[in-house]
């Protein structure tokens, strides 16, 4: 497994090589920014996916709780994150309704 | 950039084998956050593991490690400690490996009060041979070995170490990581025993047969059983039954450590002091 390099100007980023789609990201991130999509090639038949990165509020429980160093959050000082509004609760809530499954548009 | 773990990691040994959404990826990064928070160097930090799910963790980190036999990290930690009074001892083991087979050593590491840090990850069953009654398995729940339920009263961890006389005895879960780190610097920071009971999931062998069958459903059980040390104070009898308290539950700063103590044996060997007797110690009996 190689090193991973923090992408410029982005909120959180994800190794998909290292994620395993246990779906706790997804059930943390209270602004709806993660999301699972369907992926054949994947063990349990889903992967992370990145839904809305311009909702990231930066509160780094995603990154805290993933148990296999797939996924990451900038720090802070390095970008500057969006606040939490009622749209991003709704999607979280709708998303985490989906059995964590990415909606459908 | 985010915080870097993969200076302290194994690259060559991941993904780690265990399942999607364990517990045990979780204490790895809060052990990696707490070692980085305390400024110790990974030359002068060893990890020791036994057998289990959590006998992988000295896998996957870059510190020593050693990966010893079912049951006796305690006791191959107090070795490394006795040779090597200026380094730092984490064990890990898992409920079974810390409190079935290797009991034992479990407590008299306590009770020496020597200067390692015990991570015990309990997640209720023996996970890595399918299912079977741990020591911490709750009544009533379906294993392999008691298809029926399992009828046999469970072990308090943290009550044992209390009792046996570790100087620093804390109980956390894997629920909320950031809380996980702040009490394992603290207990990384006390000089003495630190025992953590450390709360965490396995919705695979656990789970599968008593309606937990995911990560998140598994790890809702664990909140409605735990409740902060405060709360649980004010609960009823009754309710203590049926909840553990989390936080520190004992942190005695003025207990002497078993290396200091041995310096005087080596003193006395070496012609620098008397014999040791009963007036060196407050404790008579």
């Amino acid at each position: 497994m190689s090193i991973i390099k923090a992408p410029e100007n982005t909120p959180v980023w994800v190794d998909e090589a290292r994620c395993k789609a246990c779906d706790i990201c997804v059930s943390v991130c209270p602004a709806g920014v993660l999301a699972m999509r369907l992926e054949p090639t994947s063990t349990l038949g889903a992967m992370i996916e990145i839904v809305a990165a311009e909702a990231c509020i930066g509160c780094n429980d995603c990154e805290l709780n993933c148990p296999d160093f797939a996924i990451y959050v900038a720090d802070k000082s390095e970008f500057k994150f969006a606040k939490l509004s009622d749209q991003a609760k709704e999607r979280a809530e709708a998303i985490k309704k989906n059995k964590y499954m990415k909606l459908s548009a | 950039m985010a915080f870097n773990y993969d200076q302290y990691l194994r690259l060559e040994k991941m993904p780690t084998l265990w399942c999607w959404g364990c517990g045990d990826g979780v204490i790895l990064k809060a052990v990696i956050r707490a070692i980085e928070t305390c400024g110790w160097k990974q030359d002068d930090v060893c990890v020791v593991s036994g057998i289990g799910c959590s006998g992988r963790f000295s896998s996957y980190v870059d510190f020593n490690t050693v990966h010893t036999t079912h049951g006796r990290t305690v006791a191959f930690a107090t070795g490394i400690k006795l040779m090597h009074p200026d380094k730092h001892v984490i064990c890990v083991a898992g409920d079974g490996d810390a409190l079935a087979i290797g009991g034992n050593h479990t407590i008299h590491g306590c009770r020496r009060n020597i200067d390692i840090k015990l991570i015990v990850i309990n997640n209720f069953i023996y996970g890595l041979t399918n299912s079977q009654t741990s020591p911490t398995t709750p009544q009533g729940m379906w294993t392999v070995s008691q298809k029926s339920g399992n009828i046999d009263p469970t072990f308090n961890a943290c009550d044992l170490a209390i009792a046996a006389g570790a100087s620093f005895v804390a109980r956390e879960t894997i629920l909320d990581p950031k809380k996980l780190e702040k009490v394992l610097v603290k207990g990384f920071q006390h000089r003495g025993f630190a025992f953590f009971d450390v709360m965490s999931n396995c919705h695979i062998n656990l789970g599968r047969k008593n309606k937990m069958q995911s990560a998140m459903e598994n790890l809702e059980w664990i909140d409605s059983i735990t409740t902060p040390l405060k709360k649980w104070e004010a609960l009823s009898d009754e309710e203590k039954l049926n909840k553990f308290p989390t936080g520190i539950l004992k942190h005695n700063e003025n207990a002497r450590e078993y290396c200091d103590m041995y310096e005087d044996v080596k003193a006395y060997h070496q012609g620098k002091r008397k014999a040791i007797t009963q007036d060196d110690f407050a404790k008579k009996i």
